[in-house]
């Protein structure tokens, strides 16, 4: 079959750009038609769906229908623009994924490379073991438990105090200045274990004959992983990147109900709650459907940034 | 994992417009008339419809309830089995959210019965255009309705067409708090060996208070004197009595009364000087519920006595002698009398019988039956001598074996009972018929509070309707004035506490907060006329 493409593609005259696309497909058609479940899964469940993104631009109640529901026009992104809780919710949204981004995509590759260094053995299975456990509690049980953790009289504050770093315990959580940082290093924590899978797979496909070689050149520990580990996982790396890119403004959103309270809120509310507050609570479907309409574009102009950088970062070869 | 999780962040909204997309946008159902059919059995006064309707194939109803976790089981426990039996009818429970509903709705395909939770969501508001008026299903099919059904919770849910659509259940009217039918819920209680060991003292005046504070704060270094943090808004409004509306009727900002400012201030004060733990502030319900039980609270001022019944109980039981217990507590500076509130004449779950209605003669029959003593008492008790005996007291007590069986396998109890659970037209007064269903740690609670509620009925439903502008400011406001009025208690000094409430004020004035004063002074005076205090 590949030998074919390729001889079709030598003899191919340079004709109009849809004659060659036909071509092609007739070629392949059997190949092409197994695509089409897929295709109509897309289309029903997420192209027709987008309909419903109109109810933006009208006044929806729970009682109409699409076609009933008055024309408001860019009314519901007016109110946005003045809308306080959504601008904090905004820079919260966007400060607190950009640090999950810096810290926790760099954490799981530095600790899958620890663990890819560990010999096989019970202490490297230990290790993993214990890495991946946060992952799957889920953040209703973990943020009680921080809860208690950052409580005037839990872990944190008994430890600081024994070691004689502070005097008066506080409550971690009520200071709204801290609360970017307890997101981002617990979500980190929760889920840096569970991100390394992904490169250890890659890891153990690697060749074993390039360490033997680097060794017998002389090449440190430092200098293999430097010159032959990360180079072999560049490409999921760059894919990875995408993902968490395109995924900034959909995260945080149980993490951010658990551990939100009156006094952090201002620092701790993202999109993704705000819009479930007025979308769900609220009945306020309209403008909830606005805001998550720009959170979409926003994350789109994102994941093609991210596309063209990696690009770059590839030599001009495209991931996706 | 991680792109499911944004896929239900970033999807709620969308999933909601798959749904309504799938099942059409077809027809309209606004216009159909009320016309109803004559039924085919004579209807009596004195009769409910239910033993004059002889007809011999069973009628089959659907019935849809707004909330995903109702028991859609029908016929097989005890009390459906008898509704099933004396009615002669079937019901087919459909189960789901607003986004089910919504889809019936643009479908076309509306059951016979329909059963929300939210009054004034505008779906209810609209009823008029999908179903029925009670009055007339009563008046056509089973004028025995009107004897048992409750006139003023009726008129209350009347819609602007002056006509009732919907009956809600656990609605308490002026006669109920008048009879002092339904127990009070909100009570100041401290731990009896800490009142003790402090000598008994009155904590009346914000002075006393915060001497009796400071005295637990001493003698019981490991307790927290005060909490949890629900105690602030209004709870405490409440229950130091300020005015639910002005001299002439209009709507009062509860929120920035003179006494109660006064005694948030020593609040404050006695936070200050370490009377109340910020943890108080960041715990969720678990980890409060965690604290009353292990009697970390020396004092606390709690509503929803009932849903803390269990962890009051826990704590009683394993430390007898320093249960909590309601003593007075706060009081108003400018001699106000308490005005606890209560469940109101709203009530909880709103049932309607829709003009899509196969058979509304046997809807209406139905809403009838669960109304009467006869359908309270099934669903609640079962049948005397069956499942239950009256004792001496008149107290309803379960039979030895099923009291046996709720605690110690409530799962079969649900399915051969389920008793208490089927509450479409429930209300509290068929729940005090029996000494079981009160939970002993809060008697005492329950008995200090006598007296002293006072229906909110005149401020029941006046936010502004959902999904307009002063909607919007309005939860705005109510956002923010929760985070003012913890951080009002959490001021290091008072400097920074009038700064906090002068911050609020300019967030009023910013948020359209005169607008929705006029729009609940209007609303307050509908629902006066509502009531006939007008």
């Amino acid at each position: 079959m590949g030998k074919n493409n390729v001889e079709i593609k030598e003899k191919r005259p340079l004709g109009p750009r849809f004659k060659r696309f036909f071509k092609d497909f007739k070629n392949q058609w059997e190949l092409q038609s197994m695509i089409i479940p897929g295709l109509i899964f897309m289309i029903i469940f997420s192209y027709i769906p987008m309909y419903g993104l109109l109810i933006a631009f009208k006044q929806y109640t729970a009682l109409d229908t699409f076609s009933t529901a008055p024309w408001v026009g860019l009314k519901n992104f007016q109110i946005i623009m003045t809308d306080k809780f959504f601008w904090e919710a905004m820079v919260n949204t966007v400060a607190i994924s950009l640090m999950k981004l810096a810290i926790g995509f760099i954490a799981p590759i530095i600790l899958a490379i620890m663990i890819y260094e560990l010999h096989d053995g019970p202490i490297k299975r230990f290790m993993q073991t214990i890495s991946y456990l946060p992952h799957f509690l889920s953040w209703i049980v973990l943020g009680g438990m921080l809860i208690t953790w950052f409580s005037t009289t839990g872990l944190l504050n008994q430890t600081l105090m024994a070691v004689g770093l502070m005097d008066n315990p506080q409550n971690y959580l009520l200071d709204a200045g801290k609360y970017w940082w307890i997101a981002t290093l617990s979500d980190i924590w929760k889920e840096v274990g569970w991100g390394t899978i992904l490169y250890l797979a890659v890891m153990s496909k690697i060749d074993p004959t390039y360490y033997e070689a680097a060794k017998i050149d002389g090449a440190s520990r430092l200098k293999q992983i430097w010159h032959i580990t990360i180079p072999s996982m560049k490409y999921i790396i760059n894919l990875n990147l995408i993902l968490a890119v395109s995924g900034i403004f959909g995260s945080n959103f149980d993490q951010t109900l658990v551990l939100m309270n009156t006094q952090n809120q201002e620092k701790a509310e993202v999109l993704s709650t705000y819009v479930y507050r007025i979308g769900m609570t609220q009945g306020d479907f309209s403008y909830a459907t606005a805001v998550g309409l720009g959170m979409s574009i926003v994350s789109l102009i994102l994941l093609v940034g991210a596309h063209k950088v990696t690009k770059r970062l590839n030599e001009g070869q495209s991931v996706l | 994992m991680k792109t499911i999780k944004s896929m239900f962040g970033k999807g709620l909204v969308l999933l909601l417009a798959v749904l309504m997309v799938l099942t059409g946008c077809s027809s309209d159902s606004e216009t159909e008339s009320a016309g109803l059919k004559k039924p085919d059995y004579k209807v009596d006064k004195e009769t409910p419809a239910w033993k004059l309707d002889k007809r011999k194939e069973t009628t089959t109803l659907t019935w849809y309830v707004n909330a995903d976790w109702w028991n859609a089981d029908f016929g097989n426990d005890f009390v459906t089995k008898q509704i099933k039996k004396d009615l002669n009818i079937d019901v087919k429970f459909i189960t789901g959210d607003d986004t089910k509903l919504n889809a019936l709705f643009s479908g076309g395909d509306i059951p016979d019965i329909i059963s929300l939770f939210d009054a004034n969501a505008p779906i209810a508001k609209k009823a008029n255009t999908w179903a029925l008026p009670l009055n007339e299903l009563a008046d056509t099919y089973d004028p025995y309705f009107h004897k048992v059904a409750v006139k003023d919770t009726l008129k209350w849910h009347e819609l602007k067409d002056g006509k009732t659509y919907g009956y809600a259940n656990f609605s308490n009217t002026q006669a109920d708090y008048d009879k002092g039918v339904i127990p009070a819920t909100t009570a100041f209680v401290i731990r009896k060996d800490v009142y003790e060991a402090i000598g008994k003292p009155e904590m009346k005046t914000p002075e006393q208070f915060q001497s009796a504070m400071t005295k637990i704060k001493e003698q019981y270094p490991k307790l927290i004197p005060f909490g949890p943090s629900e105690a602030f808004g209004e709870v405490l409004q409440d229950y130091i009595g300020v005015p639910l509306e002005t001299k002439d009727g209009k709507f009062y900002n509860r929120n920035l009364d003179k006494d109660y400012l006064t005694w948030l201030e020593t609040f404050n004060g006695v936070y200050q000087k370490g009377g109340i733990s910020d943890d108080s502030f960041a715990d969720d319900n678990t980890a409060m519920e965690e604290k009353i039980k292990s009697g970390k609270y020396a004092s606390m001022l709690i509503s929803g006595i009932p849903q803390k019944g269990g962890a009051l109980q826990s704590f009683k039981t394993n430390n007898p002698g320093s249960e909590y217990i309601a003593v007075d507590g706060p009081e108003s500076t400018v001699g106000n009398a308490p005005t606890l509130n209560q469940s109101g004449i709203t009530g909880w779950m709103m049932n309607y019988i829709t003009k899509k209605s196969k058979d509304p003669a046997k809807a209406t029959q139905l809403f009838t039956y669960l109304l009467s003593e006869k359908g309270q008492t099934l669903v609640t008790y079962g049948i005397e001598g069956e499942t239950y005996t009256v004792n001496a007291d008149g107290k309803y007590e379960y039979k030895p074996e099923i009291k046996e069986m709720r605690t110690k396998n409530p799962d079969q109890y649900k399915k051969e009972y389920r008793f208490g659970e089927f509450f479409f037209f429930g209300h509290d007064k068929y729940n005090l018929l029996s000494e079981d269903s009160t939970i002993e740690a809060t008697k005492q609670m329950a008995q200090w509070g006598k007296g002293k509620l006072v229906p909110h009925f005149v401020l029941e439903g006046t936010n502004p309707d959902q999904g307009t502008p002063e909607a919007r400011s309005f939860s705005a406001i109510d956002t923010e004035w929760q985070k003012t009025v913890v951080s009002m208690v959490r001021a290091k000094s008072d400097k920074q506490f009038d700064k906090e409430l002068k911050s609020y004020e300019k967030f009023l004035d910013e948020n359209n907060w005169n607008k929705i004063t006029e729009l609940k002074t209007k609303k307050m005076e509908q629902n006066r006329e509502k009531l006939g205090m007008k």
